[in-house]
């Protein structure tokens, strides 16, 4: 049995869809069998940054409203044996095609033949936002260093600790090093204080995370990029190897140190 | 009529305080409007005064206080300003108990969420931007207090509200608001351990809480102690 992970953050724009097309691919790297589930109904992106658009052939819709079979929904990515899968959305419908107990319904299945099943939920906290954490275990939240994308945060943060899941883990993504380190962005500590919630990890701002998502090809496929780095660190941490969380101080200086270290090189 | 003569069921004395008007609580209610009635209406007094009914150990519904007001001030010389009991309804008896009590959040009231306590509220954490705490009575915050704070919501002006980190974007107390705009600038200076209180004038005024004690004395219900 699996585990079925949401990856959220309310505000738009912030990384979610990257972050779970990186997540699900470092976790594959790891050996680990992965479906990457798309619940962004209507706007769906997921396909496009794994580069499987056009192998597109049934979507969520289409299984949940019983035209085809789950296995025929999954897409498989080449690149991998047979450790990572994506269940696309439909792009002809809007978010109310689907209900949270049909996803959740859908989601048990999946977390039957796969180790994670990573859920990437659309922005806002109206329906689609329900779909996407009916069936989840545990939730990732992503958040930008600004002001507009933390708040909105600490709002979803808010709505998923009513709900019957495990504490939400943070994930600060495109950290831009000189901002922060002028003053001109919040950093990590602030962020984590205002939100006191538990720190996955930081991704560092990557040029090559735009240009490989354009070329279908998630960043994390390249070792030597620096948010490809945080990218596999998070992955080895969601796998409770490395870093350990339990103890926050020492893990955290640890990491940050490794992060030090790849801007100083 | 001849038992009025030999026994008043109501009573004027003056008191530092001003006029107060004593109305007997052992005597029929209706034998209680009539002589009221008459006495406001012999009464020769100069001028507006203000009088303090005192119904003693009668308990009176709003609309029994309702018409002996009316009765009074059917005198064009009387006002009443303030109307005192000995005993009062069970159910008012349980909400002024309510008020009284402090209830305790613990936990982190996080943007779109809001706290409400009947009493006075402690929270423990912070109170985050767009979050909303609100109590019938003062509000501490033991955290940041950076999202919205109303204290005395159904009107208590005495309510204050306190934070270890007063940074709060709204804070009202009773029906006064005050933005936390850049103008207070002591704000941003010193937001620890900050105390706001409706001042004398009207207006939401923020002080260090240290000064509770002789801002608002009567908050401090402890007992005893050497």
């Amino acid at each position: 049995m699996g585990e079925a992970i949401v990856i959220t953050s309310g505000k738009g724009g912030v990384g979610k869809t990257t972050s779970t097309a990186n997540l699900g691919t470092a976790l594959a790297l790891q050996g680990k069998k992965v479906c990457l589930v798309d619940t962004d109904i209507g706007l769906r992106n997921l396909d496009v940054i794994l580069g499987l658009e056009n192998r597109i052939i049934y979507d969520l819709v289409d299984v949940v409203e019983g035209r085809c079979k789950v296995h025929q929904a999954l897409v498989k990515d080449k690149r991998f044996e047979e450790g990572l899968f994506l269940l696309p959305a439909a792009q002809t419908t809007d978010k109310s095609a689907v209900s949270p107990e049909q996803v959740k319904t859908l989601v048990e299945n999946l977390k039957r033949d796969y180790d994670y099943v990573l859920i990437d939920c659309p922005a806002g906290i109206e329906q689609g936002y329900k779909n996407a954490i009916a069936g989840a275990d545990r939730a990732i939240v992503v958040t930008t260093p600004e002001i507009s994308a933390v708040r909105d945060a600490d709002r979803i943060i808010g709505l998923l600790e009513l709900e019957d899941i495990e504490p939400p883990k943070l994930i600060i993504n495109r950290i831009k090093q000189q901002l922060v380190s002028e003053g001109d962005a919040l950093d990590v500590n602030e962020i984590t204080t205002h939100l006191s919630i538990d720190l996955l990890g930081i991704v560092a701002d990557d040029e090559n995370v735009i240009s490989s998502s354009n070329k279908g090809e998630p960043v994390v496929l390249d070792p030597a990029n620096p948010a490809a780095i945080g990218y596999r660190n998070i992955a080895r941490r969601i796998l409770g190897e490395s870093v350990p969380l339990m103890s926050l101080d020492k893990g955290r200086t640890g990491f940050f140190g490794k992060i030090k270290s790849i801007f100083s090189r | 009529m001849k038992q009025m003569t030999t026994r008043q069921y109501v009573t004027i004395k003056g008191t530092k305080d001003g006029l107060v008007l004593r109305l007997d609580d052992k005597c029929a209610y209706s034998d209680l409007l009539a002589e009221l009635r008459s006495k406001v209406a012999e009464d020769e007094l100069e001028g507006l005064a203000e009088v303090q009914l005192d119904t003693g150990t009668r308990y009176c519904d709003e609309d029994e206080l309702k018409e002996i007001m009316n009765i009074v001030h059917e005198s064009p010389n009387l006002r009443v300003s303030k109307i005192q009991s000995d005993v009062v309804s069970m159910e008012e008896c349980n909400r002024r108990v309510l008020e009284k009590q402090s209830e305790t959040y613990i936990g982190i009231v996080r943007s779109g969420q809001v706290v409400q306590a009947k009493g006075d509220l402690v929270v423990i954490g912070d109170v985050n931007p767009n979050a909303r705490v609100v109590a019938a009575g003062s509000i501490y915050v033991l955290g940041r207090l950076k999202g919205i704070a109303h204290a005395g919501a159904n009107g208590n002006t005495e309510a204050v509200i306190a934070a270890s980190w007063l940074e709060a974007t709204h804070l009202m107390i009773a029906d006064q608001i005050q933005l936390m705009t850049d103008e207070l600038t002591i704000l941003s200076e010193h937001p620890e351990m900050e105390c706001a209180y409706l001042h004398s004038n009207g207006f939401i005024a923020i002080d260090r809480l240290q000064e509770l004690r002789i801002l608002r004395p009567q908050l401090s219900s402890f007992k005893g102690g050497s």
